[in-house]
């Protein structure tokens, strides 16, 4: 089900926690609703899912309009941070429980929770208690009690914030599969960037109730709209070099020489924010067409991770092994195409060439 | 190892506790000590331990009060008095905890700050209450006043709120109605707490004593247990080992009713942090 928001806003008093957002979330795919706490990601799913009532503006599933239509009505699942489950209730009876309030037949009901709790690989712990599960099997079980009646749109608020590291990434990839095989469409919070790129097709990235870019994933990492979404998105952080501008290079703040970053349509003189992707750092001991000393290195697996000094700011890139500088010795820096990208400093708007 | 010092602290709980429990336990005692004794036997002091085991107290006692009568109006004002207690407990407990509406708040405290009001100011309005319901001598008199309790829906209420508010979200998104919601979620979870509070109100109907002396004065076909003992004492004369024996009679019940369900008193007295 195609999910359709138009100018949607929610206020708490005077504070607006999500502001004039729109966004269509395509059939069947997975979305990241992502920000850091307090941007209205949250408050967004609940709008969805009809906890809250919106503020202005409109939700369609499909074409239909169900801005003020009750929870009940809306046929959708929801899973909860703390996952919800009810407590004196075991695992079949917890995922029986929609079916059971449907009044579908006692036989057919234990059939199809049975059938969700073998796709989340829930199936051998039907008789326990929530208390005697693992957080992780806690989550199989309210993922599988949201999809057992079937939704057209599955909601999932900062599924995996209650577990471990390595669960974590277990549970991001059992996400995906369970995604994946009922096809539904699906809409998760999260404020843990790798997360959201890891697993989803399109990511809304928030900041303080504004929708700041909302795309492929892909696309949010090679292609971001402003300052924000390229720090926010990408680890190691980008690298982000404050100076002015001047024909075609940057002067960096407190760096003796302009570094060229080619021509955009700024005026000369204006200060903005030069940011690279540390992959697209090329450091080379003989060609390149700015020098820089090397400050430090630190070996991380295949690759040594060089922080250069530009000045009053730093360059972070990854150099082979084997190519890997000295420390305290100059090396030649240019930067790829890909990965660089020049935002006013005042604004964090973009420029583009 | 313990020292001394430990073991003389541990003496002296110990002593406590047992005089505690001597002096709890020295009534019931006497009672059913007394009530296998001659009447000769019980006033002569002249032993600790009867004689013989006088079952023919129980007897006489059965047949001179009405008892088997009284023990039914006592089942019956119970059972009724308690089914609707929890009801209105139930569901006055989900409003003032759970549902949004103006005035919830300062209602529940004017209600609360009620609690203060002495229970025999309570009998004049209840009695005018009563007399208005033309329930005067019939036995609804007994169980219409005690339908509901502030001081169970304060429990449950209490309860109610220590529940998270993405159960109520996550039932409702699975398509459950506000009621749906509290009988098969709130309720079932509230098993413990609704259990103690079932079994207080059942030892406090079962005990209801001056409000059923009022009512039951001019009727004895409504007499419960309490006031049938007191009655029976008056009608059967001077005769205090038939008086212990009756009295053992009344509290049989009770204790059996106790004896079965400690284990969910006891924890659900000391969860709630209530007394009885």
């Amino acid at each position: 089900m195609e999910v359709r928001i138009e100018d949607l806003v929610k206020r708490f008093g005077d504070v607006v926690a999500v502001n004039h957002v729109n966004a269509t979330f395509e059939s069947g795919k997975l979305i990241a609703l992502l920000g850091p706490s307090g941007c209205g990601k949250s408050t967004m799913l609940n709008m969805l899912s009809g906890i809250l009532p919106v503020s202005e503006g409109r939700i369609y599933f499909d074409d239909q309009d169900v801005t003020s239509l009750s929870p009940d009505k809306r046929e959708v699942g929801l899973v909860f941070q703390n996952y919800a489950l009810y407590p004196h209730m075991t695992v079949l009876q917890n995922i029986c429980f929609p079916l059971k309030i449907k009044r579908i037949p006692k036989k057919e009901r234990i059939e199809r929770a049975k059938e969700y709790a073998r796709m989340v690989h829930i199936d051998d712990y039907l008789d326990r208690l929530p208390k005697e599960l693992s957080g992780g099997q806690q989550q199989r079980v309210a993922i599988a009690r949201a999809l057992v009646k079937e939704p057209k749109l599955l909601l999932l608020d900062e599924p995996l914030s209650n577990l471990d590291a390595k669960l974590r990434v277990e549970m991001r990839e059992e996400i995906r599969r369970i995604q994946r095989e009922s096809g539904v469409t699906t809409v998760f919070v999260t404020h843990d960037q790798e997360e959201a790129t890891s697993i989803s097709d399109y990511i809304m990235l928030m900041k303080l109730g504004v929708m700041q870019q909302f795309a492929a994933t892909r696309n949010l990492y090679n292609d971001p709209a402003n300052l924000f979404v390229a720090d926010f998105i990408g680890n190691p952080t980008i690298n982000q070099l404050h100076g002015i501008y001047e024909e075609g290079s940057i002067r960096a703040d407190g760096f003796a020489k302009a570094i060229p970053i080619g021509n955009y349509k700024i005026e000369d003189g204006t200060r903005i924010v030069f940011a690279s992707r540390p992959e697209s750092v090329l450091v080379s001991k003989k060609s390149g067409e700015t020098e820089m000393e090397v400050e430090e290195t630190y070996i991380s697996g295949k690759d040594t991770l060089c922080v250069l000094n530009a000045g009053d700011g730093f360059l972070r890139a990854y150099v082979d092994n084997e190519d890997a500088p000295e420390e305290k010795t100059a090396v030649r820096v240019s930067f790829r195409k890909k990965g660089v990208f020049v935002f006013s400093e005042e604004s964090g708007e973009r420029y583009y060439e | 190892m313990k020292n001394t010092s430990d073991k003389l602290k541990d003496f002296f709980q110990y002593l406590t506790l047992f005089t505690g429990a001597a002096i709890m336990f020295l009534p019931f005692f006497w009672m059913i000590n007394s009530s296998f004794k001659t009447e000769k036997e019980l006033l002569s002091f002249q032993s600790f331990f009867p004689k013989e085991l006088l079952f023919d107290n129980f007897r006489q006692a059965w047949e001179m009060g009405d008892f088997l009568k009284y023990f039914g109006n006592s089942v019956f004002v119970t059972v009724v008095c308690v089914a609707l207690t929890m009801f209105v407990t139930i569901l006055a407990a989900y409003g003032f905890s759970k549902l949004r509406f103006p005035g919830r708040d300062l209602i529940f405290t004017v209600l609360v700050s009620m609690m203060m009001i002495p229970y025999e100011m309570l009998m004049l309005t209840n009695y005018e209450t009563i007399r208005h319901l033309h329930l005067f001598g019939k036995i609804w008199s007994l169980i219409v006043p005690f339908t509901s309790s502030i001081f169970y829906t304060y429990i449950l209420r209490n309860f109610f709120l220590s529940v998270p508010d993405s159960l109520y979200q996550s039932a409702r998104i699975d398509g459950a109605s506000d009621w749906q919601y509290l009988w098969e979620v709130m309720v079932p979870m509230a098993k413990p707490s609704l259990v103690t509070i079932a079994l207080l109100d059942a030892i406090t109907c079962w005990n209801s004593f001056m409000w059923t002396m009022l009512m039951s004065s001019g009727n004895r076909n409504i007499r419960t247990l309490p006031f049938g003992l007191t009655a029976f004492t008056s009608e059967a004369g001077v005769h205090y080992n038939l008086w212990m024996a009756g009295a053992t009679i009344v509290v049989i019940p009770m204790i059996i009713l106790f004896l079965f369900c400690r284990k969910s008193i006891i924890t659900g007295v000391s969860r709630g942090g209530l007394k009885g």
